[in-house]
């Protein structure tokens, strides 16, 4: 198999608050290769989005990368490491700013935020504000960056697209706007997209048109994606690979069949049995024991330890890296303690007492921080 | 707390269960459209006498809904944003008045309710909120929030509320001891816990609940979904349960209706309209939502275009649109797969998504090279004489009056009953391709 496209290799963001550091991400590794679409689904605080904004250096402060490296076609996005005294800096393999402005945002790698609303500028036109961003990336002259923006708007199924080159934003409904900006995305042909739930604000019926066109688009311009999403069916719809993401950390990385169908973890296993089946009655449903934790204290051992079902007395004190789990052809991470692949004492270990109302002890120790 | 809680509400009650508790006869609301001081003031250079025209635009919100609720069961309501269910929702809750149409609740007509004996009734009515953000009183503790109805409806003395309060944060799953905590201190899910316990103070007979799950993180989601239904069971609650989430209401729902800007479309008994999805509308949206399941084989994005203003909505049945199953008109004499490939054309006119302008390439595009006979014929070779003139606006024109028009889905209004494949329900579905099984 050929070198992956982009690489992200034991990435560290943490968010220096008041409160104290909050480890936004802790150490997470996934790649994507050519023509993938690969997911990064996980509930609200999770880390999914600091992990992708952070693909394209676009950590806001107080957060800042504090360790991992980030490679994009063989080059360094991003490679940071701790000197002597433990303070993180960037090596001089990562490429400098103006070159990755330049170079690589928009032309090679661009991103698709949840709301278009807000990705779209108000005051100016939806044609003029995705020719500006042709005629800059693509080096064509005005004319011909404005056929392109019409031919484009056009091909993600705007309608009277000549017409509508001239309207402003709030003109257009969700759906069209979330088409404007997957227009402007695919306008330079880069070769990786990120997608930040693109389509969480919409309804479903629109959510199924831009599935479909995403669907379409990257079978013509053979794409690669990195889709970050909370909802397992969209998951299911269109992802190839899969990383499953918990309190900055993945804990399940797999094809997406084997992920449904040979789940290893169990926090994955929780949040598909929580799931309601639009496609048949479910009498109850299981959901996960209490909330997530706040990031800024995580509990010590494995992160899903208070709400696992499976959780043992040697889960509080152990914290798994996402290993390999199975022997099969197709690798299917995860990490559980549960597994063979960890030799640890998980076998002989009692088990916990998670549940029964302890989980909202688990949120309210949080919410005590806060008084 | 319990036993306290039903003689409250024994005394008051004259429906049982199954019976009917809220009755909505033919409930439109309309709201002006209007931005400005003077906006419903405009211009006509033409106009005979004044050029100044009066005329309010009005946005057709909610037209004609008619159903009822019956004691002890979850009414689903389920569409799309902006189809007006949350109007609904708040015209049940006279929160807003209706423009026509009458609301009965126990047998009284609410709009002849006013004063006091509006304010009693309101005890038996509550509603739960979307956002549980901002539905609760940032400075307010959880304790006060929960008794803040009671208090209002002169419900037992303060020491008794204190209790009561304690109780019901139990039993939505909190701890009495967060009394006295600020609602910050909560996650999206207890906060959404406090709005139920805060419904509940009251002993309502009857509850709307509008989205309240679709801000939650799927795994809490379940956790409230649950609770819900628990606490129906112990208090009897019959729920409007309002939700874009189709997965939610098939949990949830005894009974499901669709909306489709401002109008029911289906409504029938959970099983039957999930197995039995009679509206091309429904259909559209059960096919619409992703399963949790890379095995299922897909089948999406079924609907094209976007939903049309409810300033104008269309004529007949306001689907028709999108549907992809419009009904050809009766006086030519169509194949299905004429009709088909008619409407392909018409549709790709609208949206004029193609450059080719010529009449061959235009006919061998859409119509394999030969265009249908008679009458049908006719108006297609005039509107592909249009865009061969560059006349867009008039093909486009001339399709949709010639065609789309004069299906009997532009002129009649749909409103049908079919026999019920699953239970014994009525199952009503507004859809003329159902006109068959009439009469």
């Amino acid at each position: 198999m050929s070198a992956p496209l982009l690489r992200v290799d034991d990435l560290e963001v943490q968010f220096f608050t008041e409160d104290g550091v909050v480890r936004a991400v802790d150490g997470i590794s996934f790649d994507v290769r050519e023509g993938e679409l690969v997911g990064l689904v996980g509930e609200s605080g999770a880390g999914k989005s600091v992990a992708v904004s952070a693909i394209m250096r676009l950590v806001e402060s107080p957060g800042r990368i504090v360790g991992g490296c980030i490679e994009f076609k063989g080059e360094t996005l991003i490679e940071v490491e701790r000197d002597d005294d433990g303070e993180p800096y960037r090596t001089d393999a990562t490429i400098p700013d103006g070159e990755l402005r330049e170079r690589i945002r928009g032309r090679e790698i661009a991103i698709i935020f949840q709301d278009p609303m807000e990705s779209l500028n108000p005051v100016f036109t939806v044609g003029g504000q995705l020719r500006e961003f042709i005629e800059l990336n693509r080096d064509l002259s005005e004319r011909e960056a404005r056929e392109t923006a019409v031919q484009m708007l056009r091909e993600v199924g705007i309608p009277e697209a000549a017409a509508r080159y001239d309207d402003y934003p709030h003109q257009f409904s969700g759906g069209m706007r979330q088409r404007v900006l997957i227009a402007m995305a695919l306008a330079c042909e880069p070769s990786l997209i990120i997608a930040d739930e693109p389509t969480t604000a919409l309804d479903v019926t629109v959510e199924a048109q831009i599935l479909d066109l995403v669907d379409e688009l990257q079978e013509r311009y053979d794409t690669s994606f990195v889709w970050v999403t909370h909802d397992m069916g969209v998951v299911a719809e269109i992802c190839d690979r899969v990383n499953v993401m918990y309190l900055g950390e993945i804990v399940e990385q797999a094809p997406v069949d084997d992920l449904f169908y040979d789940t290893q973890h169990p926090y994955t296993e929780a949040l598909l049995d929580s799931v309601p089946r639009p496609d048949e009655t479910v009498e109850e449903l299981n959901p996960i024991k209490g909330v997530m934790p706040e990031a800024i204290n995580p509990p010590a051992g494995c992160r899903f330890h208070t709400r696992c079902p499976d959780a043992r007395e040697a889960c509080k004190t152990t914290n798994p890296d996402c290993r390999d789990v199975t022997d099969g052809v197709t690798e299917h991470r995860a990490a559980c303690i549960k597994h063979d692949a960890f030799e640890t004492a998980y076998e002989g270990s009692p088990p916990l007492e998670t549940g029964a109302g302890g989980g909202f002890d688990v949120s309210l120790s949080g919410g005590e921080s806060d008084d | 707390m319990t036993e306290r809680a039903s003689s409250v509400s024994d005394g008051a009650d004259t429906a049982s269960f199954g019976e009917p508790l809220v009755e909505l006869r033919n409930v439109s609301k309309y709201f002006a459209n209007e931005e400005g001081l003077f906006s419903w003031l405009s211009f006509d250079r033409d106009a005979d006498g004044l050029p100044v025209e009066t005329g309010r635009e009005w946005v057709r919100a909610v037209e004609d809904v008619s159903f009822t609720i019956r004691k002890g069961e979850t009414l689903g309501l389920v569409g799309e944003s902006g189809c007006g269910k949350s109007t609904l929702a708040r015209t049940i809750l006279r929160l807003l008045e209706p423009t026509e149409g009458s609301i009965y609740f126990k047998g009284t007509d609410l709009a002849d309710l006013s004063g006091e004996r509006l304010r009693n009734t309101r005890k038996d009515i509550q509603m739960i909120f979307q956002d549980p953000q901002s539905s609760l009183d940032p400075r307010m503790k959880v304790g006060k929030i929960v008794e803040e109805p009671m208090q209002a409806h002169g419900m037992l003395n303060s020491e008794d509320r204190a209790a009561r309060a304690q109780e019901l944060l139990e039993k939505v799953g909190l701890d009495p001891q967060h009394y006295n905590r600020y609602p910050h201190a909560f996650s999206g899910g207890q906060r959404q816990r406090i709005n139920l316990a805060r419904a509940l103070s009251v002993n309502p007979d009857f509850i709307v609940c509008d989205e309240p799950v679709s801000a939650l993180d799927v795994s809490i989601q379940a956790q409230v979904l649950n609770t819900m239904r628990d606490l129906q069971q112990e208090f009897g609650l019959t729920y409007l349960f309002i939700a874009h989430d189709l997965s939610v209401i098939r949990h949830i729902s005894d009974r499901v209706a669709v909306m489709y800007l401002g109008q029911l479309v289906e409504l029938a008994d959970k099983r039957e309209l999930f197995e039995n999805p009679t509206h091309p509308y429904t259909q559209a949206l059960l096919d619409s939502i992703p399963v949790p399941d890379p095995r299922a084989d897909g089948h999406r994005g079924v609907l094209e275009g976007d939903v049309p203003s409810p300033i104008d909505p269309p004529s007949g049945c306001r689907f028709r649109t999108r549907c992809p199953e419009l009904i050809a008109p009766a006086e030519y004499d169509l194949t299905d797969g004429e009709w088909e490939c008619v409407r392909s054309f018409v549709r790709h006119v609208k949206r004029r998504d193609f450059t080719e302008t010529d009449p061959d390439t235009l006919r061998e595009r859409f119509f394999d090279g030969s265009l249908p006979g008679g009458g049908a014929g006719v108006l297609l070779s005039d509107a592909i004489a249009d865009i061969a003139a560059d006349d867009w606006e008039a093909a486009s024109e001339r399709l949709l009056s010639g065609f789309a028009e004069q299906s009997v889905c532009a002129r009649e209004e749909p409103d049908y009953e079919v026999e019920p494949e699953q239970g014994t329900d009525r199952h009503t579905v507004a859809c003329h391709l159902c006109r068959d099984g009439q009469d």
